[in-house]
């Protein structure tokens, strides 16, 4: 299947050294500069997430999000660098729409596809719910939903960006830290601040070449984080049981 | 420079693969290696193993036929099955499991078939009240001279499996636990430790003859040797750092207490079923065989379950590692239902000790069984 | 047998079959269920269950094409005390709200907010990817939490019909009765409970019966009715008509006293006004370096959002540093924003410590604003171009025995002859005369004075010994010195003096900013010393420094209407429930002082607050100073949010205390639980109001809030919704009181028009807001439709005159009326200015007597230790050896007081587990996950440890918003019928339950602030174990 690619990379110089692993490759469609098909890219700027999490909740809002699961979610750390003083990053966290998503190649029929602008998406209709995509996202970005038994995921609210509106949880952002649009276009607001900015993106080893950035993301943050896990109680009475078990 | 990281806030994610699936791998495993260990006799003339390939016929048969079932079970839209025919997206395991699946099940059951049915056509023409239902599963003949090349059909599709779906496991970088090449020979080996134990278990059930379970014991000692050899063999590749991918898996879960519990829990359902088929062939099949299997199905539980309860990103554990729920429990026991059903059925139907070739069938009264009273599938 | 065993096998084999089946019984049903297994989504493909867009927008013309489905309006959240400008988009069919986004007008969603001449339809756009900036540049925004409640509205366990306990109070049982029965028992009262007579609000509202047998000073026994709220969502001068001019009782109190009152009261010491407590902000946007200290920017705030966003983008955008003064790390600050954002640990309830340091070293390091501080009027700063003044040069009789210690040195004082009344506004303030004693003070002129003066004036009665504020500040911060202070709030000498050299290197771009963490024992001086720091660097009224609100315009005072007065309005009279007057204006006083000792009283007052809450549930249950008959509590819980208040519930659920108390609320709280009758109240986007913002802002800005949606509420007899303005209006023309019915609101012609309806006052209060200065343009019918004011089109029109209905229309299309951000500055200057002083020295501050104690307190900020109200320190009841921790309350950035039925924050967040720093974690042995339990002298709670680094040492710190034991935590059983308490939203702890009395008080009352009178939730002293 073929994936659309982002064509500015000179815009990218620089992009730090684990991500530039990441987008290393996806030069070659330079041609696609100055097209008229966008290509959909978010930028975070941490300096600028305040852990309210609005785009969590609007999120869950717009998109129907069932119980238990996040299209998106905002983790909160602390992080202790020795000798300083501890510090809070929050970090939120969504689907890449990754560039080479490992999520498609092992969808068995063909399901989860990669869009025009570069969205990877699940038509729900030919999903068959065997949640191999799930088990092949390396950010823990796809869910079986379980209300309608396929595979769900953020589709960069799709059906915003369709009708010239911003994605719900960029809408909403309440310190600004989420940016949203073409990456393709090198005067959108998306392209200047990768220009401007180091940017970063997660897990860079996997290859995945994410259309999500991070400014100011800490590495020890990028991978699976090695620490202690939050604290998540345990409400005997009132867990909640999906239709079909566990 | 060292850095503490505390998560604050962070999501919990399901386990999407769920205990059906552990069913599945731990059932088509067993039918597979099961079928592979019954080749020998049935298409290669080693007829000193007619007794144990039989009883790993059975296995395959049983465990074959519910393994897919169970594989359906974990889809969420399993009415969508047909669409795997529909549209097979070649860059997938799965899809291509969706195509070995049935081409292994339909091979091994015609395969199974053509074995039986000399004795099939034999019991249709006695006269008694199920004669008739013999006559259907013999299709009127007796000759099985293409049982040979069924066999060796379903032997290449049984390798299908055991191929896809390891690699189809083995291919998700995301899970460290999983993205190993050991894992498909794991899955295999273990395979046949379970197939082996499930062979022991129905042995001192249906059979009884201590040299038939010193023999299943002392193949279960060996593929117990491999398993533990492909254990180390990880783990120590795991430990030199030669592979990142091995270390990363170690890493993953290594300093989670739960994960050293498993480990020596493992360790010990590996070596206590090892040394006690060696020690003691004789009498210990139905612990060694029970053992072999928990071994078998806990590998698979592990590294599906477990591999899950791994977060991608995020700090911690989850705790897909023991998922609660009664559904999920009574997916476990109801697909051993479905299997102790069928090896029922099975053995109620099917002559498949192979003794009723030599043994004459007695006047059969309309309200008897087929077989005398003493005979070993009346369990 | 052969017979028996084909039984057994048929026997097993029908088990295993069955388990099977059991086993895959789902599956089966999914296969039945044929191609959805699952619910089939909206849309089958590629977006499932997402809501349709609410409008598109072409990206090449920017048109707007709406969803004919939904409708988008302009109004108010209520999440929390923000009360931000939101866009609520509603499915008209379904009358469900779908989601909320902010509104670009408002500047408490938006930066920067778009022109206010901007047509709905341009206010879409500006928000659409295809707007400028690809929609980013006008983002506007909803929190978490502002996201989340609009699952309030359609929370399970809403009150949509009046409810009467059934039972003792508090008992969780009810019953629903009509609102024609509510009104009628409330009104006339009887014995409603068959627990004997109670008197009904006709009766109590005696205008001419004493409240206090003997004491006059309290007006009259209307004053029993006690009227509790939460902050002024909109529609408290709808409550204070009501309740003040029509029903003529004086007692009406708002949340302060247990919100950020000390704080407030300690930055109201500084502005010279104890009432309005008015209170600066940093100009976030401009300001170079800001100390917050006890507040925490992007974690809580108010405005919540507004502060959150400024601060997130000047930290990476602009040129703010900041440092955050806590004794806990939480969201206020930043890691990947490095430098810039930065926390400092500090012991609980010392700020004072931290500050007067501070003070300290700038004083001994001349690092002040001289100049600034040297303008003794404003004629003087006027001419040395500062933007406002103080009374650091005013002198200050410090003679201990003189009738006016404490006071300024006036100039009727020396004998000068002054127009007017003496110590009246036209009073000179006296300052030293550029020669010091030689020549004695002068008035303060229109130039700079001396900083500096200890001497004596030559009074016309004589010598007396005089300072300069400066001075007296000054010796204040040198009463101790920096190592002293340091051990006191545990931060070095070395952190201290960087504070200090880093707050002094901006000129007048560094801020110090505070609120909630002054809710300690010491918390009035605490926040009076930070606040002093920014008067020390004169940065007030300056672009990059700090600023007062802009305000709003106020609806009920406007040119259309008066809603403020009305024929035959009674005064409501009398000193207050909350005792925030000087005692000495008691009889009781007076009848002690005959008696031979004046002081102690039997209870404390507060001369320097403003209404305390926190103190009423002190009245309430003691009675002192007087009884009250009814309380309503309207959407307020003080039961949850008060500290130690579980000490007085049990007299609270006593009738013989307070016989009747209604609630008007649209759930059971913890307080409306313990009420009487629960009188249905609409949820944000049900209802009607006008505010402004609480700061922050520095142009005018009034939201309007408006029904979006229909009202859950049951209608009336009349077929009203039922909520508080039906209910005080249905009060008013049962009893008939003035200032309700046909003849009500007077016009600016004093035509008299009606007030039979809520909306009679707000669509004229819209009017009001429409019409002050230029008027706002009328709505077109673009706008209208647009904006679905086209709901309450025929109301405006009925009730509106033709020429006023479409200026109303604009109010509501836009969701208020909002100054151009253009006005923000004048140059480098606020537009609004703050003019009056700054006092260094608040004279009644430092001329008063402490009603329990009889003694004095220092009229300019200092270092004080927690007192009790006998002066008494707190650590010698409760010493560090015994009680070796404190125990601190910080806002959860998700939760507010009330947000935990908005399930979709639950799912992120779940409970409060307590946060220990790792020291003190150590010393116990406590890991995360394990339970401990906190021991205060007032009561213990027991919760699940979380070990962190960023917790002040000898700290432990809960998140505020868990712990419920209303709102469904617990059964609520209505009609006989249960609705079992949900575990989920009774999850976690609640600090308020470890609050305590203060030990020293003859009548109980939970340890306030001892001047400014205000609950205290940081520092409790307390214990720790593992269990
Ligand atoms: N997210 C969110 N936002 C809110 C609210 C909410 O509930 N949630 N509520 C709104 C309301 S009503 C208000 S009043 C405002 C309050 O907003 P803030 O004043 O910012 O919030 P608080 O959490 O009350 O107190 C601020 C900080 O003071 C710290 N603190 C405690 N003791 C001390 C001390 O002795 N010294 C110092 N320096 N700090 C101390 C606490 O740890 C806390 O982090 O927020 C409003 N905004
Ligand atoms: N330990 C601790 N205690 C604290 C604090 C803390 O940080 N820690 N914070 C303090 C602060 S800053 C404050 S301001 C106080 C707040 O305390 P209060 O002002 O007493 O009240 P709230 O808890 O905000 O309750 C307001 C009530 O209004 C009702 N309500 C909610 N939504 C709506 C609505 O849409 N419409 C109507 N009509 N009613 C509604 C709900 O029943 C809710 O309980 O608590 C204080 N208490
Ligand atoms: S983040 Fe995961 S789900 Fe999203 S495109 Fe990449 S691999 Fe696929
Ligand atoms: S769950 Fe659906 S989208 Fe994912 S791999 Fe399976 S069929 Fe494809
Ligand atoms: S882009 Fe849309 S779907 Fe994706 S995280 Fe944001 S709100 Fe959710
Ligand atoms: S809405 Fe923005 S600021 Fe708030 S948590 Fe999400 S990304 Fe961070
Ligand atoms: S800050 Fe959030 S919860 Fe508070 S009023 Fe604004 S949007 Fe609502
Ligand atoms: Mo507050």
């Amino acid at each position: 299947m073929d994936t659309t690619r982002r064509g500015f990379l000179g815009a990218i110089g620089q992009v730090t050294i684990g991500a530039a692993a990441s987008v290393a490759g996806a030069g070659q469609s330079a041609s696609a500069e100055g097209t008229d098909v966008p290509h959909w890219g978010m930028v975070v700027d941490l300096r600028k997430c305040i852990g309210c999490q609005a785009c969590t909740v609007a999120c869950i809002m717009e998109n129907a999000v069932p119980e238990d699961a996040f299209r998106t979610h905002v983790s909160v750390y602390e992080l202790v660098k020795e000798g300083q003083d501890p510090a809070m990053v929050m970090l939120p966290r969504l689907c890449n729409h990754c560039d080479d998503p490992p999520c498609l190649p092992v969808c068995p029929v063909e399901a989860t596809f990669k869009a025009e602008n570069g969205e990877v998406l699940v038509d729900a209709s030919k999903c068959v719910g065997c949640a191999y995509c799930v088990q092949a996202c390396p950010y823990d970005a796809r869910f079986i939903n379980h209300e309608t038994q396929v595979a769900d995921k953020c589709t960069f609210c799709f059906h915003r960006t369709q009708a010239g509106l911003l994605p719900a949880c960029v809408e909403t952002c309440v310190g600004g830290a989420r940016n949203f649009g073409d990456l393709n276009d090198p005067e959108s607001e998306v392209s200047k601040m990768l220009r401007d900015n180091e940017v970063s993106v997660l897990r860079p080893e996997m290859h995945t070449n994410p259309n999500v950035y991070y400014i100011g993301l800490d590495d020890v943050l990028d991978g699976r984080v090695a620490g202690e896990a939050a604290y998540h109680p345990e409400m005997a009475d009132a867990v909640q049981h999906h239709g079909e078990g566990l | 420079m060292e850095t503490q990281v505390h998560e604050l806030v962070g999501a919990v994610h399901d386990a999407a693969w769920q205990p059906w699936a552990v069913q599945y791998f731990f059932l088509v495993a067993i039918s597979v290696t099961s079928l592979l260990m019954a080749l020998p006799a049935f298409v290669f003339g080693k007829s000193a193993d007619l007794r144990a390939a039989r009883l790993a016929l059975m296995v395959a048969v049983t465990t074959g036929i519910t393994a897919p079932i169970a594989l359906l079970a974990d889809l969420h839209q399993p009415f969508r099955f047909w669409e795997f025919f529909v549209y097979t997206h070649k860059s997938s395991w799965m899809a291509w499991g969706a195509w070995i699946v049935p081409s292994y099940v339909a091979l091994m059951l015609l395969f199974a078939w053509a074995i039986h049915r000399p004795e099939f056509d034999r019991m249709g023409q006695d006269d008694w009240r199920f004669a008739w239902l013999f006559r259907l599963f013999s299709l009127g003949g007796a000759s099985n001279g293409f049982a040979r090349p069924l066999g060796m059909l379903a032997g290449l599709a049984a390798l299908g499996i055991l191929v896809y779906t390891g690699s189809e496991v083995m291919v998700v970088r995301a899970r460290p636990l999983w993205n190993t090449p050991f894992l498909p020979l794991q899955f295999a080996a273990t395979g046949v430790v379970g197939a082996l134990g499930v062979m022991l278990i129905l042995e001192r059930m249906l059979c009884r003859d201590g040299a038939l379970e010193a023999t299943l014991n002392r193949r279960l000692a060996l593929a117990l040797a491999l398993v533990a050899a492909l254990g180390g063999a990880w783990f120590a590749v795991a430990i030199s750092g030669v592979s990142p991918v091995h270390s990363e898996a170690l890493a993953s879960v290594a300093g989670f207490p739960v994960w050293q519990q498993i480990a020596l829990w493992g360790a010990a359902s590996v070596a206590i079923p090892f040394v006690l088929a060696l020690t003691l062939p004789r009498n210990t099949g139905l612990i060694t065989g029970l053992i072999a299997i928990h071994a078998a199905w806990m590998f698979r539980w592990t590294v599906f379950m477990g591999g899950q309860a791994v977060p991608k990103v995020g700090s911690g554990l989850y705790d897909a590692l023991m998922p609660t729920g009664v559904a999920g429990l009574m997916g476990v026991i109801g697909t051993f239902g479905l299997w102790v059903f069928l090896m029922i059925v099975y053995t109620t139907f099917v002559p498949w000790s192979g003794d009723a070739a030599d043994a004459t069938p007695s006047a059969r009264t309309s309200d008897q069984a087929p077989r005398k009273s003493a005979s070993p599938q009346e369990i | 047998m052969t017979n028996r065993r084909n039984i057994l096998k048929g026997v097993a084999a029908a088990g295993a079959l069955g388990t099977f089946g059991a086993g895959y019984a789902e599956t089966v049903q999914k296969l039945a269920r044929g191609k959805w297994s699952g619910e089939k989504p909206r849309d089958e493909h590629v977006v499932g269950n997402s809501i349709p867009p609410e409008f598109s927008v072409d990206p090449e013309t920017g048109d707007v094409t709406l969803n004919p489905d939904q409708a988008m309006s302009y109004t108010m959240c209520i999440g929390c005390t923000t009360m931000c400008g939101v866009r609520v988009r509603v499915d008209k069919a379904k009358n469900k709200v779908l989601r909320v986004a902010g509104n670009p007008y408002s500047p408490m969603s938006t930066d920067p907010f778009i022109p206010y001449e901007s047509s709905v339809a341009e206010s879409f756009a500006a928000m659409a990817q295809a707007g400028p900036g690809q929609g980013l540049t006008r983002r506007s925004t909803a929190c978490g939490r502002g996201n989340a409640v609009l699952e309030q509205v359609d929370n399970p366990r809403r009150v949509l019909k009046p409810l009467k306990r059934v039972g003792p109070r508090g008992s969780g049982q009810w019953q629903t009765i009509s609102f024609e029965q509510l009104v009628e028992e409330v009104t006339e009262g009887g014995d409603l409970f068959g627990e004997g007579p109670v008197a009904g609000l006709r009766e109590i509202r005696d205008l001419d019966a004493p409240a206090l047998e003997g004491a006059p000073e309290f007006g009259s026994r209307a004053n029993h009715l006690v009227w509790m709220n939460c902050v002024d969502d909109g529609r408290d001068n709808f409550v204070l008509r009501w309740l003040k001019q029509s029903y003529g009782s004086n007692n009406f109190t708002r949340h302060g006293a247990y919100c950020g009152g000390a704080y407030r009261s300690g930055s109201g010491a500084m502005f010279g006004d104890f009432k309005a407590m008015p209170h600066a902000k940093p100009d976030f946007t401009n300001v170079e370096f800001v100390i917050f200290a006890g507040t925490a920017p992007g974690n809580a705030g108010n405005p919540f959002k507004r502060i959150g966003n400024l601060v997130a983008k000047a930290r990476a955008d602009g040129d703010l540093s900041y440092v955050v003064v806590d004794p806990i790390l939480n969201n206020a600050q930043n890691g990947p924003s490095g430098a810039r954002a930065r926390w400092l640990a500090i012991k609980p309830g010392t700020d004072g410590a931290m500050a007067m340091a501070m003070i300290r070293w700038m004083f001994e390091n001349d690092r002040y604003d001289a100049k600034y501080l040297a303008q003794p009027s404003k004629a003087a700063a006027e001419a040395a171009g500062e933007m406002s003044w103080s009374n650091a040069t005013h002198l200050v009789i410090v003679e201990p025995d003189h009738p006016r210690f404490g006071h300024c040195l006036r100039g009727s004082d020396m004998g000068l002859s002054i127009e007017g009344e003496a110590y009246s506004e036209t009073d000179p303030f006296m300052i030293s005369s550029d020669t010091g004693p030689v020549t004695g003070p002068v008035p303060a002129g229109a130039s700079a004075a001396p900083l500096f003066f200890d001497g004596v004036a030559e009074t016309q009665n004589g010598p007396v010994a005089v300072k300069t504020a400066l001075t007296l500040l000054r010796e204040e911060a040198m009463s101790q010195d920096m190592e002293a202070y340091a051990k006191d709030c545990g931060i070095p000498v070395e952190k201290l003096t960087d504070l200090a050299r880093e707050f002094t290197s901006h000129g007048r771009k560094a801020a110090v900013s505070s609120h909630g963490g002054m809710m300690n024992g010491s918390g009035f001086y605490n926040a009076y010393a930070l606040m002093m720091l920014n008067t020390l660097i004169g940065n007030l009224n300056w672009k990059g420094g700090t600023m007062i609100a802009g305000g709003g315009f106020p609806e009920n005072k406007g040119p259309a209407y008066d809603l403020a007065s009305f024929p035959g309005a009674v005064q409501a009279k009398g000193l207050p429930f909350g005792r925030n007057v000087p005692y000495e204006k008691t009889s009781e006083f007076k009848a002690k002082k005959a008696a031979g000792a004046a002081y102690p009283a039997d209870a404390p007052w507060y001369p320097n607050a403003p209404g305390l809450a926190t103190e009423w549930m002190s009245s309430l249950v003691t009675g002192y100073p007087y009884k009250a008959e009814a309380l309503i509590f309207r959407n307020t819980n003080p039961i949850y949010g008060v500290p130690g208040v579980a000490h007085l519930v049990d007299e609270m659920k006593d009738p013989a205390v307070v016989p009747l108390i209604i609630s008007i609320d649209p759930f059971i709280n913890e307080s409306t639980a313990i009420s009487d009758y629960i009188v249905p109240d609409s949820v944000m986007y049900e209802t009607w109001g006008f505010t402004k913002p609480w700061g922050g802002v520095a142009t005018k800005a009034t939201c309007a809030r408006w029904p979006v949606i229909e009202p859950k509420m049951d209608p009336n007899a009349e077929g009203e919704r039922v909520g508080m303005e039906t209910f005080l209006i249905a009060v008013a023309k049962r009893m008939g009181l003035p200032g309700f019915g046909d003849a009500a609101i007077p016009d600016a012609e004093g035509t008299l028009h009606p007030l039979n309806r809520a909306e009679d006052w707000y669509l004229r209060g819209a009017v009001n807001v429409a019409m002050i200065g230029a008027p706002v343009s009328d709505a077109s019918d673009e706008d209208i439709a647009l904006s679905n004011v086209a709901r309450i089109a025929d109301d405006l029109k009925a009730t509106l005159k033709p020429e006023e209905w479409r200026k109303a229309a604009t109010i509501f299309a836009k969701g208020g009326r909002y100054e151009n951000i253009e006005r923000s500055y004048q140059g480098d200057k606020a537009t609004y200015a703050f003019n009056p002083p700054m006092l260094v020295w608040n004279e009644g501050l430092g001329s008063f007597r402490r009603a329990t104690t009889g003694t004095r307190l220092p009229g300019t900020p200092a270092w004080r230790a927690p007192e009790f109200a006998d002066g008494s320190k707190v650590s010698d009841h409760y010493p560090r050896e015994d009680w070796p921790i404190q125990v601190i309350s910080f806002k959860s950035p998700l939760q507010n007081s009330y947000s935990v039925g908005a399930k979709s924050l639950l799912r992120i967040v779940a409970s409060n587990p307590v946060n220990i720093g790792r020291d003190l974690a150590a010393a116990h042995g406590i890991q995360t996950g394990d339970m401990i339990r906190l021991t205060t002298p007032g009561g213990t709670l027991e919760s699940v440890a979380v070990v962190r680094a960023g917790v002040a040492p000898d700290t432990v710190a809960i998140e505020h918003g868990f712990g419920h034991r209303g709102f469904g935590a617990e059964d609520i059983t209505i009609d006989g019928a249960t609705m079992p308490g949900d575990p989920r939203l009774a999850a976690g702890v609640l600090l308020n339950d470890l609050g305590m009395l203060d030990p020293t008080r003859a009548k109980a009352g939970v340890w306030v602030d001892p001047v400014s009178g205000t609950a205290v939730r940081h520092g409790l002293p307390a214990r720790i174990e593992r269990i």
